[in-house]
């Protein structure tokens, strides 16, 4: 990616590679400190869940659930930061700043046949059908249809117990 | 974190929100497509690895295997955007830069029909 970085100075920025954008391009300017912070913190939860990943190499190719949990916690903290990359009023703890020194090694893919197990995943998973205004009113509607069902059943009951003669 | 737009102008950048940064702050200056890019296609991993998770039926343990394969490869994938922020190599969106661009308006004047020509508008969802 083109980046540069640049000076404030009075209302507007002094760029130090102005050769990189063109006239035309918009631009996105984010402090530098934060930006690496940020960065860095990113890195360290993906490096983390290389390392759950490298137990797995070394145990033999198993996981268990624990070890899943832990890598949906890595996850949820990742987006948690997606977020406050455009917050303002997030103010990023500068106390450290995380270098990643994982070997190399522990990112390379493996090759790996395609199981049955994996092709049930990607069917199972709904991602092929995005989520349109029709396939939402048609939910809409299965949950009116059912409300509606359960309305009158209610109602049938109720009409029932006043016009029970044992009353 | 403070974020704002800017347009290039030679040497400079013109800032739409100057009020945010403070005097002689340094600043990381990104073009906007690419950036936009690498953050979606990170958000892609992430919901892909949250819908595996969610559909996982965690009971059968044997199962998962297979199914860390999958989040792996996405989160390999994470890894690579995250890396491609710093690198100086020209990233892949260029392509996907040209199918979204915008058709500008030609400088041509456009003739006015003579008739009115009625339009029916279909109700697309």
């Amino acid at each position: 990616m083109r980046y540069s970085y640049g000076i404030m100075d009075e209302r507007k920025i002094l760029l130090y590679k102005p050769h990189l954008f063109l006239k035309g391009n918009d631009l996105l300017i984010f402090p530098s400190k934060d930006f690496h912070k940020w960065h860095g913190d990113i890195k360290e939860y993906i490096d983390g869940l290389y390392q759950i990943n490298s137990i797995n190499l070394e145990k033999g190719k198993s996981i268990n659930i624990n070890e899943l949990n832990l890598a949906s916690g890595l996850l949820t903290n990742i987006t948690d930061e997606l977020e406050h990359l455009f917050n303002a009023k997030r103010v990023s703890d500068s106390s450290y700043q995380y270098v990643s020194t994982l070997d190399e090694e522990y990112t390379k893919r493996r090759r790996q046949w395609y199981t049955s197990d994996m092709m049930k995943c990607d069917m199972r998973i709904p991602v092929k059908p995005s989520i349109n205004p029709w396939i939402q009113h048609q939910n809409m509607m299965e949950i009116i249809d059912h409300a509606t069902g359960e309305f009158i059943m209610a109602r049938k009951k109720k009409s029932k117990k006043l016009t029970d003669p044992s009353n | 974190m403070r974020v704002t737009e800017a347009v290039p102008n030679g040497r400079i950048a013109e800032v739409y929100n100057p009020v945010l940064f403070q005097k002689h702050e340094e600043v990381i200056v990104f073009p906007r497509e690419e950036f936009n890019r690498t953050c979606s296609s990170i958000r892609e991993q992430i919901d892909y690895i949250n819908k595996v998770d969610m559909h996982l039926d965690k009971v059968e343990e044997w199962k998962l295997l297979d199914y860390w394969t999958k989040i792996l490869e996405r989160i390999n994938i994470l890894d690579i955007n995250m890396n491609l922020i710093f690198k100086k190599e020209p990233v892949q969106c260029y392509l996907d830069a040209y199918l979204y661009d915008t058709i500008r308006r030609s400088e041509k004047k456009i003739a006015v029909s003579e008739s009115k020509v009625s339009v029916q508008l279909k109700h697309s969802i």
